[in-house]
């Protein structure tokens, strides 16, 4: 590697704290060497914690300001950043909060983190127009089962065995906190709306079709399966609810079975 | 495929609803949803004060290292709040 690298290297070791200063560091004008340094990590630090308070507001509101700050520094100590992009930073708290003996009072934290993390990205997401869905009269009936539906690129689901989508609907402005976490578990799908991030609870038949469509399962593939396991599964009401929502942006035509 | 005529109805109501048109498609959101809106974070210099540049250097951000508890909005949901915020150390103890 180069010397440009190499010292590149060293500086970013002095500021996750793990070598000494390098003796290249100018410290002629202000400051010594490891107060320079200091002021350096201090503000890595502090920009990655607002990345973050960015990235997990409920997060936040759940544990309070003064107890995520302790999390976010524990966090940050573990995880760099390798991304120029601020809102590239954080993917890794959900992982982080399960093994986070102080969070360990609060078992829903993780999956919070997981939900919140999917917003963030559904947020960043590129654009993609709806679907016009009278282009369903291009196909043949009986190329129905061939389909391939194309998902916004917001599109997400988590599941839970907490009621998240609660958890996240009372942090909203409107919202209320009549929640019992013993009431079991939620599915939430994540889609944006213009610029507008929606967290919706999904029926556990409506996610496993939806899982398999996003696998990149054919129409009546996804159904079968779907059928099989919930004969009860409703795709006229599904479809029709997921198209209101804006997450189908195209289709196309699968090989023949 | 087997339930090709549950396909053929599904397919056939997004047809419908496709031309009907967009006023159709706005009334079947039948359930309130609830959105929010993000602040971008990608800011290279941070706004809060705590953060700003060399008047906070000799600030060690590791000092303040207390015992801390959840003390946020998780007291609120049933079962899941943590009762212990009260036995924390206060100054002078």
């Amino acid at each position: 590697m180069n010397a440009l690298h190499d010292e590149l290297s060293v500086f970013a070791g002095n500021i996750l704290g793990a070598a000494q200063p390098t003796p290249l560091f100018d410290a002629s004008t202000h400051y010594t060497t490891d107060i320079g340094i200091e002021v350096y990590r201090n503000n890595y630090r502090g920009n990655l914690q607002d990345a973050l308070a960015g990235a997990y507001p409920i997060i936040e509101q759940l544990v309070g300001a003064e107890f995520f700050r302790r999390l976010a520094r524990d966090f940050i100590s573990l995880h760099g950043s390798f991304s120029a992009n601020l809102f590239d930073y954080g993917a890794e708290l959900s992982d982080f909060l399960m093994g986070y003996a102080p969070a360990h009072s609060l078992p829903y934290l993780s999956d919070m983190a997981r939900l919140e993390w999917a917003c963030h990205r559904a947020y960043f997401a590129v654009d993609a127009a709806p679907l016009e869905l009278v282009r369903f009269t291009q196909v043949a009936p009986e190329e129905y089962a061939n389909l391939l539906l194309h998902v916004h690129p917001a599109c997400h689901i988590v599941a839970s065995a907490f009621p998240i989508v609660e958890i996240w609907q009372a942090h909203q402005p409107v919202g209320t906190f009549e929640i019992d976490l013993a009431r079991g578990g939620e599915i939430a799908l994540v889609i944006r709306q213009d610029d507008v991030v929606t967290v919706r609870e999904l029926t556990e038949d409506e996610a496993h079709w939806m899982n398999g469509i996003m696998q990149g399962q054919r129409l009546g593939e996804a159904t079968d399966a779907t059928l099989n396991r919930h004969p009860a599964f409703d795709l006229q009401n599904t479809l029709l609810l997921l198209a209101s929502l804006g997450v189908w942006t195209d289709f196309t035509l699968g090989e023949l079975s | 495929m087997k339930n090709q005529q549950v396909l053929s109805l599904a397919i056939g109501s997004l047809l419908a609803l496709g031309l009907v048109g967009n006023a159709v498609a706005a009334d079947t959101k039948m359930e309130k949803c609830y959105g929010v809106a993000k602040a971008g974070a990608n800011d290279c210099g941070s706004k809060k004060a705590g953060h700003a540049c060399a008047g906070h250097a000799t600030m060690n951000n590791d000092k303040n290292d207390f015992v801390a508890l959840p003390k946020g909005t998780c007291d609120k949901l049933a079962g899941g709040s943590t009762t212990e915020a009260s036995d924390m150390p206060k100054k002078g103890m």
